[in-house]
Order: structure tokens, then sequence, then C-alpha cells
């Protein structure tokens, strides 16, 4: 292979699974290159400074945090030498250069990224990071690997057998593989089988029924005798950590054609409860019933806002993101145009910058300081009753509202006084049922609804854009029902008054741990603004086992002053479409591109998207459930490995993980090595990582991924942003991987690659040759992502820009230093045919940004929400708790924090007498940046935080070393198994800046994997680098629950794991 | 517009006039600051420098008692100093290895000449602002498997090119803030201002009405550190605080 600005392939492939020696080779040649030019005279003066060319220049699209700030990678002899801010990426810039400017110009213009982005090559220059697939040579977890041909690896995981018939004790273990599994294969039976186990649901049909009707395929169920729990293709599970559009859909394509219902992410471990409240929140009514609730969420637009109360939002140190959050605001602040409040435990960096902000609450208690805004918003009239009394989208738009609420429609309730669903206008024999048609011709049933105007019951349909209805706010009355009888209802405003009702403003503020007149003054600066106010939430309200609670009365605060989709109110992201499905110009519309494939049913091994009572499980066992049900959340991190170890509702076969690290990053997260270690229960288990990390060293077979910057990614948006964009994370340096052949073609090995020969082996439909398809192979990730990109450039209602010869010239020299197997441009210009010159537009701008005026119109923002927002959640209120059998209260509400079977933790909190909470900082994200020296530098480990009178109290101070010790985790370890245990020993750092009675650390140190321990490999012992175990992380301290005993506490409607709401006690170590 | 935008239009304004002409400056204002560290990261990548070695650091700062506590971040980049007090102990004759350079882009700045440093430190010693150190050769894969490309790829200091190697420049020299002279002549904002996210950075020839910093300059009550040391600096804080008090 020929050489190409410094190292060739073959010379990496020299090297042993982890890097020596090739580097030097590489350096050699790079110097070399570099005397051979001085000594031609091509260096002159002004080519000095190459970083500024715009030759050695690539924009892509960081992922050292999820903010996906666009970023300048700057490359010398193929080398990323430099990163900065893209000035094309709203992210840096603010306004960001129009797509436009041309690249000369941007070439000298560097936005603005944080100090993780600026390091963010350390990671792809990693001395840690693997190149061939590991096999386990030990235990799991033991740190002995033996490096193999990447075809073994996938030929073994699909075949199964005696995988590690040479690691003691499992001579005889039989494994069994992914063909195994992928069991089902027929569409019509998946749709047949499908439709049934719907009906066995709803009790239309038996499983006795079931068994007969579908005796020929019984033995390809997990359990005929439970056919809810589907087929065995159910039993191969896939988890990931950070992924984002591109590689989503790569799996996508990949569990849909093998068919299983197993496919989780890990929003849980964020802020699963903001993300599912919202979607709560967001829940329209169509037809009869409440559906296509987003999984999303809304922040403020903080460039034109006048007052914010942020609660838990540590905007300078985390949030989606520092570098374009702050300086939407810092010098806003300074001149005074722009006041904040500030929730938090902690007097973070963002309170610091706004004298008389901080409102140290207490944590948990974010609901109490919401319900107490609410009572004296509502009790002072000061709520804007024009919005909240429209009913549906014709009334919103008579008041230039594009949003409107359920606040004035009229709720049903029990008999014991417990508020259900909405009443429907055929129940009161006001309206009747009717049939509608949808777009495509498709019947179905439309129910009208009520409010009461003036008094009198009044129908209406919420999507109607003509007739306009709106209602009375404060509904309680008795009407006469259809038939016979009568139907007690209360307007959803009614329902939130007496939540608010239920505590004084006095009462609210106790809890939290402040005085009332805090609250008073809170609420009413927040209703001085007109719609230029906002309350913006992040994970600190939502991390509780009350978070989804916390979050409804949070986000119901901005319904009170309806300030959705106004300038300086709360906004949504906007993203350009990557799959084709947006307009008829798009090129490659992926979803028709798509063979025929059987839809996966069953449950879920975590149970969502489900509810207990139409379970097969539900009879016998009754309540409290074993574990939790989800009907409202999904991508519950903390159910994967624990229900995988209880086999609970049925066993797993294998795991798949990527980019997942859910031991160290979960509260309690030792309960997973627990389950990873068990083979009986986890019979096989593969990872895709770039190093051996916390969670994936556990791993049966490891596959070398690539580092962001060698990769592709569509990293949308955050609902922060005003602009419309679609960042593109595209490969702008070499792989230092092993190349190997998937379907024919060269690739270095790469989570793609992995789905790729797992789809070859098992003969999967939608892969290979013609796999999108006659002539369109699927065979290599640019397949997919270069038509994604031409969507991209063809969505919306004009196309991007032809690229002109300058900057097809600037393309392809900026790429010299890419190998054919990641960047062809042959290859790319006859996938994208016409779309070629787009394609390179939006490539050479790392992405598609519409230009910061066409961010608003007027006093809206231009990319509207434009839709119903629920202050009374029906779908909430018609769910059940698995452990109680209640329903679920469907409005904003303080609740305290408890354990799932409703129990306050008060003996658990007994002798322990410091509240954990913990904080990012800035130069740290979770798992991943340990690796980046200059971050370590910078912040060589974390500390414990401690208030000055607690120090006192307890003889701390800074510098003393400390053991964090919990009633579940008496010995203060984290428990790695294999006999290794790691003390949760930190150094205090005594402080004002915290709440006395809390104590705090940063995430991020105290790694045990990663680079941080020695691992053997192929017989030799590579040496850890001790600053990657560095500091403190006590994950392991947090509270497990009492009743699932191998997860932490958790937020059973919303998903949130519990990060908050254990408390510790500090051992002097 | 971006204040790094309009920055850097005043930048190719001053580039244009000649060097004896322009005053180079920073101003910090640090109720912006937000303690990212962004500046303190950018330049150890851009400058290659080792670990341990920081030319701009920013230092935190807590006072007060529970709840009325204040924080304070303040950025440290060399003073430039118009009166430089590491100049004079540099034992290299004629004070070739340090001095305050009358020519070029880096005019009205204190450079390091790391063809005639000896490496000697006595200007660390001297610098009252901590902002210089030497070079003690160490790489950031120091300790594992193998050293690294970006560790050996060039820095452009002083609008020089030179590639990390044990045994050349800077390794052995004392090495400081330069306000990035490199970029300067390419009209390019030094590092820790391009990279400021709460944009608390100004940068530009002073001697400039129109520029962004002269009218920030004149708006607002400027302090300098350690004033009583009589070094003149070329960098000034916009605080709150007194700095006297926190910094010295």
């Amino acid at each position: 292979m020929a050489k190409k600005n410094g190292t060739s392939r073959r010379d990496f492939l020299k090297t042993g699974a982890i890097g020596c020696g090739a580097l030097a080779i590489s350096q050699l040649d790079f110097a070399r290159g570099i005397l051979a030019r001085a000594e031609a005279g091509e260096l002159t003066a002004k080519e000095l400074y190459e970083l500024a060319q715009v030759e050695n220049q690539l924009f892509t699209v960081c992922l050292n945090c999820n903010t996906g700030c666009g970023i300048k990678v700057k490359i010398l002899d193929g080398v990323a030498a430099k990163i900065d801010g893209s000035p094309y990426s709203p992210w840096t810039l603010t306004p960001h250069l129009p797509m436009s400017e041309p690249l000369s110009r941007a070439a000298k213009v560097d936005g603005a990224i944080c100090p993780k982005g600026q390091a963010g090559h350390q990671g792809a220059y990693d001395p840690y990071r693997i190149r061939k697939v590991l096999k386990r040579a030990g235990k799991r977890g033991e740190g002995k690997w033996q490096s193999i041909p990447f075809d073994q690896a996938i030929g073994e995981i699909v075949n199964g057998g005696k995988l590690f018939a040479q690691v003691p004790g499992e001579e005889t273990r039989e494994v069994a593989g992914l063909k195994a599994l992928y069991a089902l294969k027929d569409p019509k039976a998946f749709a047949d089988m499908g439709a049934d186990v719907a009906a066995l649901r709803k009790k239309k049909m038996t499983v006795a029924e079931f068994k007969a009707k579908h005796a020929a395929h019984l033995d390809k169920l997990i359990d005929p005798d439970h056919p809810d729990f589907g087929p065995r293709n159910n039993q191969f599970v896939y988890m990931w950590g950070r992924k984002k559009g591109g590689r989503s859909d790569f799996s996508k394509r990949f569990y849909e054609a093998f068919g299983t219902a197993n496919f989780h992410g890990h929003t849980t471990v964020c802020q699963g409860s903001l993300y599912f409240a919202c979607k709560a929140m967001s829940e329209q009514y169509v037809g009869d019933t409440f559906k296509d609730g987003q999984k999303f969420y809304w922040q403020a637009d903080l460039e034109n806002s006048e007052y914010v109360v942020f609660v838990g939002s540590n905007l300078f140190d985390a949030n989606y993101g520092p570098p374009n959050r702050t300086p939407r605001i810092t010098q806003r602040l300074v001149d005074g145009k722009l006041k904040i409040a500030v929730l938090d435990p902690r007097f973070s960096k963002l309170a610091s910058r706004a004298p008389g902000s901080w409102i140290p609450v207490k944590p948990g208690t974010d609901a109490a300081f919401a319900m107490g805004m609410t009572r004296w918003i509502l009790e002072n009239q000061r709520f804007d009753a024009k919005f909240l009394a429209n009913a549906n989208k014709a009334a919103a738009a008579a008041d230039k509202e594009s949003t409107w609420s359920n606040g004035a429609w009229l709720v049903k309730l029990g008999k014991d006084g417990t508020p259900g669903g909405f009443l429907r206008a055929s129940e009161i024999g006001l309206k009747a049922k009717e049939v509608r048609k949808d777009k495509e011709g498709k019947e179905y049933d439309f129910e009208w609804l009520v409010v009461l105007k003036d008094g009198k019951p009044v129908a209406f349909d919420p999507n109607d854009e003509k007739e306009a209805v709106e209602g009375d706010l404060f509904v309680d009355a008795e009407l006469p029902a259809d038939k016979a009888g009568s139907i007690r209802v209360k307007s959803g405003l009614q329902l939130m008054k007496e939540a608010a009702l239920e505590k004084t403003i006095a009462g609210y503020a106790d809890l939290c741990g402040i005085e009332a007149k805090v609250i008073e003054e809170v609420a009413r600066e927040f209703t001085s603004h007109g719609k230029k106010a906002a309350v913006d939430m992040h994970r600190g309200p939502a991390q509780h086992t009350n978070g989804f609670y916390n979050i409804s009365a949070l986000m119901s605060l901005n319904l009170l002053v309806g300030n959705f989709d106004w300038t300086g109110g709360m906004i949504a992201a906007s993203t350009w479409n990557t799959d084709g499905s947006k307009t008829e110009k798009q090129p490659f519309p992926l979803k028709k591109l798509s063979p025929k494939v059987g839809k996966a049913f069953g449950l879920s091994i975590i149970r969502h998207d489900a509810k207990y009572e139409e379970s097969t499980l539900f009879e016998a066992a009754r309540y409290p459930a074993k574990r939790n049900w989800w009907p409202l959340s999904s991508d519950v991190y903390e159910e994967i490995l624990p229900s995988i170890a209880d086999a609970y509702p049925y066993p797993a076969k294998a795991l798949f993980s990527y980019m997942a690290a859910p031991t160290y990053a979960l509260p309690a997260g030792h309960t997973n090595i627990e389950a990873l270690t068990d083979l009986e229960r986890l019979p096989l288990y593969f990872a895709s990582d770039i190093t051996i990390g916390v969670t994936s060293m556990y791993a049966d077979y490891l596959f070398p991924d690539l580092h962001y910057l060698e990769r592709w990614e569509f990293h949308g948006s955050h609902p922060n942003m005003p602009v419309k964009v679609q960042p593109v994370r595209q490969p702008v340096i070499a792989s230092p991987n092993e190349v190997v052949k998937v379907f024919g073609e060269e690739q270095p090995i790469s989570y793609e690659t992995v789905w790729l020969a797992l789809a070859e082996k098992l003969g999967l439909p939608g892969f290979g040759k013609d796999g999108f398809g006659p002539g369109q192979d699927f065979c290599r990730p640019d397949d997919l992502y270069v038509r994604m990109v031409a969507n991209i450039a063809f969505d919306g209602k004009e196309p991007v820009a032809d690229a002109g010869a300058e900057d097809l010239r600037v393309f392809q020299a900026s790429r010299r230093h890419l190998p054919k197997n990641v960047f062809d441009q042959g290859r790319w210009e006859k996938i994208c045919g016409a779309a070629w010159a787009k394609v390179v537009t939006v490539l050479s701008r790392g992405g598609r940004f519409d230009t910061q005026e066409a961010a608003y119109k007027g006093d809206h923002v231009a990319n509207k929400y434009g839709k119903l927002i629920n202050l009374y959640q029906e779908k909430t209120a018609k769910a059940k708790d698995a452990f109680t059998g209640k329903p679920y209260f469907g409005a904003a509400r303080y609740v305290p924090v408890v354990d799932t079977l409703g129990r306050e933790p008060t003996a658990l909190a007994e002798g322990f007498d410091l509240h954990l909470i913990t904080q990012r900082d800035v130069r740290m994200t979770k798992s991943r940046t340990i690796t980046h020296s200059y971050l370590t530098s910078s912040l060589p480990e974390n500390a414990i935080l401690v208030n000055g009178a607690d120090a006192r109290r307890l003889g701390l101070k800074t510098g003393s070393k400390v053991k964090v010790v919990s009633a579940t985790n008496p010995e203060g370890v984290y428990d790695l198994k294999n006999g290794v245990k790691k003390p949760m020993v930190g150094v205090v750092q005594v402080t004002e800046t915290i709440r006395p009675g809390i104590v705090t650390f940063t995430v991020g140190h105290g790694h045990w994997a990663t680079g941080a321990a020695d691992v053997t490999i192929d017989g030799k012992v590579v040496r850890g680098d001790p600053r990657r175990a560095s500091g403190i992380h006590a994950n392991a301290a947090m509270w497990i629950d009492p009743h699932l005993k191998n997860t932490c506490f958790i937020d059973k409607v919303g998903g949130s794991v519990s990060f908050y709401d254990t408390r510790v006690r500090l051992v002097p170590a | 517009m971006d204040t790094l935008i309009r920055m850097q239009e005043d930048l190719e304004r001053a580039l244009e006039k000649p060097p004896e002409k322009r005053r180079w400056a920073m101003l910090l204002d640090v109720r912006k600051c937000v303690g990212c560290h962004a500046c303190t990261v950018a330049c150890a990548s851009e400058n290659k420098l080792p670990p341990g070695q920081v030319y701009r650091p920013v230092f935190e700062y807590e006072r007060g008692q529970y709840p009325a506590v204040t924080r304070t971040f303040l950025p440290r980049p060399c003073m430039q100093c118009d009166k430089p007090p590491c100049v004079k102990p540099c034992p290299v004759p004629k004070g070739q290895a340090t001095r305050k350079e009358k020519r070029g882009a880096s005019a009205g700045l204190v450079v390091i000449d790391y063809a005639e440093c000896i490496g000697c430190g006595q200007c660390v010693d001297a610098c009252p602002y901590g902002a210089r150190a030497v070079d003690e050769g160490r790489n950031h894969s120091d300790g594992t498997p193998a050293p690294q490309p970006y560790e050996v790829a060039a820095s452009f200091e002083y609008g020089r090119k030179r590639q990390r190697n044990a045994k050349a420049d800077p390794v052995g020299k004392a090495r400081k803030c330069h306000f990035c002279v490199h970029r300067l002549q390419e009209g390019m904002l030094p590092q820790c201002i391009s990279s400021c996210i709460g944009r608390a950075g100004y940068f530009g020839d002073e001697s400039d009405p129109k520029s962004l910093i002269a009218e920030v300059k004149k708006a607002s009550k400027v302090q300098v550190l350690k004033a009583r040391k009589g070094t003149a600096p070329r960098v000034y804080y916009v605080a709150s605080e007194k700095l006297e008090v926190i910094y010295g």
C-alpha cells in the first residue's frame, strides 16, 4: 500500500492491538516531509502558519459531550494538530457566518468552544486505543485478552459454540450465537403473531387460543405459555450510550431486519424524566386518544429573555451547552438586560455571574418551589388568562399564539374523586362520535371534547383551525350523562390549582429550606415580563425519584405565562431532515429503500411501552410487580442489565453494547457489574468501544471503534438553538484500526463494520449488494451516510447552493490525507449523482445551518413548536403504578422522594448526615474525557466539596482524605469483581459555595479502566496510566432500591435514575 | 455582530499601520469570565505546551460565607509589561534572549528568542506574575505505551515552525505567553481571545479609538494586576471586585 502523508495502514497493522511502535515510524515520515519541503524552499513566510490554510482545515462536529458544537479541525500532514470552533456553526459564534461565506474567510475565523472540544484530538491519539478485536482470555473483567481476526470474532458471535473453552471453568459452557436467536424470519408470521399478542393484551384472545392458532411457530417463541414475550429474536439485546443520527439509522436497519424488540438507549441516566415529562406534555389528541408525544423538551430562548429561572441547569459547566448558551447571556447579565434566579444547592458558576440570583433549595424539592409559585400566580391572577382559555388551534391563532393548552378542557372524575381522562362530548350527549378520514383516506373514530363556556358545555376539536373555542378556566361541575346519572368534571386548571393548594406557600418554602418570600418574589418577577420570561431546567430537577413531577410542575409554569414559541420564551429544536421523508426533492427516501421485514413484537426486556396489567405475568404475580413497567418512558438505562440479571420478564442470551459505560455512569453502577459477570444470565456479551472501557472491560469480544474525528454522524440540535441546523460529523483523519473486508469492501473496523459483518454472516435483508435497491449497494458506512447528506442538502423550500469550483478544489485538497477506504470521491459522486455539488456544500461547511436572520419572525421564533401542550396529561392519568396498582396523577404536583414501594427513605438515611449530589465540571464528560491530558493537566483530580460548617463539625479540612459510605454501601467501595475493590476515597475541599448538609463531587475522575489499569494482551502487560485513576467516583454509594435490590433508586414514572437523593457519611481514610 | 468578528476587523486595520504606531493590549472583563478554562487548554494545544506548563491559567477564588459568597475567575496571561522586570536579569549579552520587541508584528510585546535563551531561569524568578517557566521537555504521553503524533506536530510560536523534539527548542528554554504573535501576523486573534465562550476577553490596538478594546477600556473602570510593582502591564481588567485584594 502506498504511503500517504505519514503512516501506512500496514505500519499500523505491524503493531499489537494497543499501539506501540507505529507512531515512531509516523514521526519519522512526518519529519522527513517537513525537511524535504524546507530544503526545496517551499516554506514561504506566508505559508508558515499552515493551520490557517484552507486546504489544512476540515469542518465537523465535536462529541466530547452531547452539545454538538461545530468544529474546525486543523490538519498538518494528516495529523489533527489543533481544533477550534467552526464559524459556520451557531454554537461557536453568535451570529455565525452564513454558509455563503467562502471557506477562505472561515479559515481565518475561529469560533469559541469549550476546553473538552479544544482537547478533542487527544482522544483520537490515545495510546490506550484498541485497534484489533480483543477476545476475553480470562474471566469477565479480569483484564486478560487475546487479539483475534475480525472474521473469527464475527463467526463465533453468529455461530456460537464452546467459545471460551480455554478459560478455566468455562470448558463446557455452550454459548448460543445470534444465528440461533434469529429464529423468526417470515414477515407474515411477525405480523400475525404481533397482532394476536396485541389482542392477548386487550384480553380479546387467550393464551390457549394463541397457541392453537400459531402452533407452527411456537418453537420460535421465547416461551409459548407467554406469547407476549415475543420470539427468540428478542433475546438479542442491544444497548447504547451516546449515539446520534446516522449511527442510529445504521443500527435501526439491523435490529429491524433481525426482529428484536430490544434496542435501548441511555436517556434516563441523563435527564430521562425531563424528556418523558415533556413527552407526556406533548402528546397530541388524535381521533379519540393521545399519541405522537415527542421525546424532547423545551428550553429558553436566552438571547431574548428578560427573566429566566434556571433550575438545576448548570449552564456554564454542562447543559447543551456552554459554548452556545454562555455568549448569549454574559453581556446581557452585565448590562442588566437579563435577570436570573438560580435554583441549585450549589453556588454554581452561573449563579456566581449574577449577584443575588442564588436560591439554595434542598435537592429534590424543585416541584415544591414550582407549586409554591403556581399557587401564588393563580391566587394573584398573574397568569395569561387569554392564552389558557384557548381550547383549540383556531382560538390560539386568533390571539397570535402558535401553541395552546388543555387547561380549560374538562376532565372526568372517578367515584372517589380521582381525575381520569377528558370528558368526550358523546358521554353527555352533546355531540356524537364521528368517523373521519385521514390524509391517506383511512377511516378513524373521532370524539369531540368539551369545555364549559360561561357555564355551558361546548364541544370542540382541539386541532380545528377554523372554529375558535375558548373555555372557562376554573371549573368544578356535575354534568348530566348521556344515558343516566351525572358526571363530575373539573377543568385542567382547576386540578392544577387544587394540587397547588395542597400546601401553603410557607409549607412549600419549608420543604425547599428557604423563606416563603423568595418564592413570592420569583413568582412576581416571572410574571412581570410578559412572554419574555422562562423557567429553564435540566437534569437537576429530573434526576430524582420525583423527577417526572418536578419537571411537570416547572414546565407548567411556562404554560401559565404562555411563553412557548415567543422570542425570549420557551423554544424547541429544529433540524434539517436526514432520512428523506420530508420533501419530494430529497433523493434518498430511506424508508422506501428498505426491504419488507417483520415488525418486532413482544415485550422488551425493560418492559417499556407496556402495561403490567395487560401482560401474561400479571394475574399470577399481581402487586407489587417484581420490577417496574414503563408505559410512559423508554430507553430506561438502569433497567437493562438488572432486568437481564433477573431474567425478567424473560432470559436474554446475547448483549451488544455501544459507547456505553453504565457501570460508571449509573448511580449504584456496581450493580451492573454484578449483571455483566453473570455468565448464566448473560451468556454472550460483545461491545464496541475505542478503549478497554469501564464497562466494555467485561465483554467477551471487544471491537475497536472509530474516534469521532474519524467517523460520521448527524448530530441534530438542542432546544435552546433557535437556528434550524443539521451538523454533520464526518471523517477528518484516518483511523488507526485494522482494515478488514466486509461485503468485499475494505474498511477500518468500526461500529458500522460490526453491524455490516453480522448482517453479512446472518444474511439479513437490506444489506450488501443492492441493499438500498437495484444498483444501490449498502456495503460500507459511507453508502448510507453520503445518501443522508444528500437528503439534508435537498430538505426545505430550497436546497443548498451548489459548491463552486473553489469549494470543489478545496474539498478534495483538504481530504488528501484520507485513505480510499475512508474517502473516495469517485465512489461518493457515483452515489450522489446530480446531488454531488450540493453534498460538497454541506460537507465543506460541516453541516447545514440556516442563517441567524431566518431564526426569528417578529416576536416569535420562526421554527415553531406550534401544537397543543398538555397542562393535564390524560395518558399519564390512565397509567398505573406497577407496584401499588394506583393510577398516576396526570398534572403538576409536589411529591416527595420515595422508593419503588412508595416509602420515604428515612430508614436508609438514619445515621448518614450528608446529602450526596454530583455535578459536572466543564473539563470532564463522565467516562470519556479522562484520556485527555490537556484536561487532566488542568484538573488532575476532583474533590468532595463540603460546606465549612459541616467540615468544622466533622473535623475535616481541605485536603483531608475521606471515604464515602452509605446504607447500601457501608464498605465504601466500587466492587469491580474478581476480587478487586476500588475504595471510594477522595480529597475534601472545604467551601462556602454549597448549602450546608450537602456534599458533591464532579463526575469524570476515579476510573478503573480506559487506560487507568494494567491489562494483559496476547500475554504482554500493558501498564496503565495512574493519571487516569486519580480522583473519586462515588456513584456506588448511591442508594440501591430496597425492593429491586440490584438497581438504584428510580423515578417510576419518567424513568430517571436518582442521582441526588442519597444520604452518606464521610469517614476519614 | 459577535465581538470576535468585530475584533478581527479591528486587527486587520491595525496590521495596516506601521508597528510603532499600534499598541497591542488585552482587556479581560472578569464579570463575564465563567471559569471554563477553554483559554488555558486552547493555548496549550496551540502552542504545544508540555504537561504542567501553562501560559494562561485561570485562577479561581471564593470569598465570603454561605450564603453570602462570591466567586472570581481570573485569567492571567503574560502582562507584556512596558516595564518588564523579567528582561533585566537575562544574563545573555545585550539582552538578546528576552526583550521588549520593537519591530514587526510583535512590536510592543515581551518576547523570548529560543535560539538565544540558555534556560537559566532568572527571568522566571523575576516575573512577579509567575508567567514564565522553563520547558522541562516532558510530553503528554510520558509513561504510556507510545508517543502520539499530535505531540510532534508543529507549533508556530513567534512565526517559526517547530516540531517538538527533546533536543530542540523550545525544550530547556524559558517560555511564556506571547499574545499568539504568529496568529496576529495572520490577522487572527490570540487563542485565548478566540476561544473565550463568555466573550470576556478583548484584544486589539488600543491606540485605535475605533477599536472595540479602546471603546470598552474608555467606558469601563479598569484595573491592572500588582499595580504597585510599577510594571505597567498591557493587560487590563474590568471587575466588580478589587482585584488588588484578591490577587495583589
